[in-house]
């Protein structure tokens, strides 16, 4: 039973950590910093409550808050570049953060001991589950509550107007732009919203794993960010849902006894994906189909391709 | 309404737009054509921002707007369609008019215009769109599935989304057959009727002379003739730039 918790509770983080995703790459972003922001709201929320004896939502808030300050920082700069270059950005962004939580240290004493971030022997006891006597199924049911709470913002804003310009954002930035639409207040607010999910997503983190380090934010967690929206198509929240259900359940724990093969059958999953359904697998005509999706989808005409001809 | 004050721009030693000064009145359909590569689309790109001028203005409104980014044009009531049209193809067509709905409400009425459904006045304004562009009934198609046509009025109304004073027509007609040119035209005059102006960029001459109310012309960056339809059709200069001379026609 407490296998599956765990797993419950690892699906419930990473699925955080996917719709942080998600809100990015809407507005046709592909960002790799999602992984620096989950380690500021990690280390935030774990310091708050364990240096500090913050209260738990408190220190998760403010892990959100200061990731989504961060966020808003860099979606500034990195307006200015896009694609790969962008790709690139945010990857050395990532980079810097890992390396600041490798150097950092801040030990202060505790009637437990000294607690605080050591450097590159990680940031130890964060115990505020343990010792406020959680159990593992109230750990799992608080994570999953908050990621109900997300996915029912999320699908409130994509309802709303600030969710279509920001789809209409990825579309087309030169329409979107001549449409009235504010392409910096488009995209620092995704980066931002997203920013703040994957903070919440990483204080989780901190008090479900109690034991942290600069390695547990390295590229592959940000690739795992990205690949969920991308492989669960961004037309919907479940899609995300379930891809973090199908790698973390299925190719990562269901697929253990195949050993370290798994993290290649993540990355043929990923080609596979781009090559057979580019828009995602739960796509709008699968979602339409399962009752999830809004938009009536037909096969794509050929008359798009008239126009380019003038009258002289 | 819209005024080009000594409006140039450059590309290396290409003077695309030279000196530019033209007037667009307030409730008219101005027609804008020249032959191509006469810096007709320059001149649109100029106006809406997306290029800077090397020299010169744009007033809108009696306001310098030649600083201003395209979205901030659009806000104070400039919209522009495109030659090769650029709807947002993944949308449906009730969301590409949302999306180019520009909020200009200021405090509560801005937020739930923005982060909430929306209030009841403008989603009826943009169902009277979808009605005036004959797509009420694709309202939940995707922009990209629609036909030819169909994603040629969709532009239209987007830009009418917008709330705008002022468009910018740019080669409206290009690739239409002769009937969906008429339903072009009659469009245009409607819009006109509704209270806009309109600065049409074509280059279908049928449609400028029937449309427009006076007609710029435009070659190698420079006015060459202005008047109405009538009188730029007997001028002597637009007859050799379209005809072709061997002498670049001089303003």
């Amino acid at each position: 039973m407490d296998f599956y918790l765990g797993l419950a509770q690892v699906i419930g983080i990473h699925t955080l950590l996917g719709l942080s995703a998600w809100c990015v790459l809407h507005t046709g972003q592909v960002s790799l910093a999602q992984g620096g922001f989950f380690a500021i709201g990690a280390y935030a929320a774990g310091m708050l409550t364990s240096m500090w004896g913050w209260p738990l939502a408190a220190a998760l808030a403010t892990g959100a808050l200061m990731a989504a300050a961060v966020a808003v920082a860099v979606g500034f700069p990195a307006l200015r570049v896009k694609g790969l270059m962008l790709v690139v950005a945010t990857t050395a962004f990532a980079e810097i953060v890992r390396l600041f939580f490798f150097n950092l240290q801040w030990r202060v004493q505790t009637p437990a001991g000294p607690v605080g971030p050591d450097g590159s022997l990680g940031f130890g006891g964060i115990r505020y589950f343990p010792s406020n006597g959680w159990t593992t199924l109230q750990v799992c049911i608080l994570i999953w509550v908050l990621v109900a709470a997300v996915m029912f913002m999320l699908w409130w804003l994509d309802r709303s107007r600030v969710g279509t310009v920001w789809r209409a954002v990825g579309e087309d930035e030169l329409a979107a732009q001549s449409a009235g639409i504010n392409l910096t207040a488009a995209k620092v607010s995704a980066f931002g919203i997203g920013g703040g999910i994957a903070g919440l997503a990483g204080g989780v983190f901190a008090h479900y794993a109690t034991h942290i380090e600069h390695s547990n934010f390295s590229i592959l967690l940000a690739t795992f960010a990205i690949a969920y929206p991308i492989i669960g198509g961004l037309s919907s929240l479940a899609g995300t849902l379930l891809a973090v259900i199908f790698i973390q359940g299925f190719l990562t724990e269901g697929l253990r006894f195949i050993g370290d093969w798994r993290s290649l059958l993540f990355g043929v999953l990923i080609v596979v994906v781009m090559l057979v359904r580019p828009s995602g697998f739960l796509n709008r005509s699968l979602g339409r189909s399962l009752g999830l999706g809004r938009a009536t989808a037909t096969p794509q005409t050929g008359d798009a391709t008239r126009g380019a001809s003038t009258h002289a | 309404m819209l005024e080009l004050k000594n409006l140039s721009r450059h590309f290396g030693g290409v003077k695309a737009v030279d000196q530019l000064e033209l007037t667009v009145r307030k409730g008219e359909i101005l027609g804008l054509i020249g032959p191509n590569g006469s810096g007709k689309s320059t001149t649109v790109n100029l106006i809406t921002g997306v290029y800077q001028p090397s020299a010169g203005s744009v007033q809108f409104k009696g306001q310098d707007i030649s600083a201003l980014p395209p979205h901030r044009r659009t806000e104070l009531g400039l919209a522009r369609t495109f030659q090769n049209i650029r709807l947002f193809g993944q949308l449906t067509v009730w969301q590409n008019l949302w999306a180019a709905r520009v909020v200009r409400e200021a405090g509560w009425a801005g937020f739930r215009e923005r982060w909430l459904s929306g209030a009841k006045a403008a989603r009826e304004q943009a169902e009277e769109l979808l009605v005036f562009g004959d797509l009420a009934h694709k309202r939940d198609m995707l922009a990209a599935n629609l036909a030819f046509g169909e994603q040629r009025r969709l532009e239209l109304i987007r830009a009418a989304a917008s709330g705008a004073e002022l468009l910018l027509l740019d080669e409206p007609a290009a690739g239409m057959n002769a009937e969906e040119i008429q339903d072009l035209d009659s469009r245009i005059r409607r819009l006109r009727d509704q209270g806009r102006t309109i600065l049409l960029i074509e280059h279908h001459m049928e449609l400028v002379m029937e449309v427009c109310d006076r007609v710029a012309v435009l070659n190698f960056g420079r006015k060459i003739a202005e008047g109405t339809p009538a009188e730029v059709q007997q001028d002597a200069q637009v007859r050799a730039a379209y005809l072709g001379t061997d002498e670049p026609a001089t303003a």
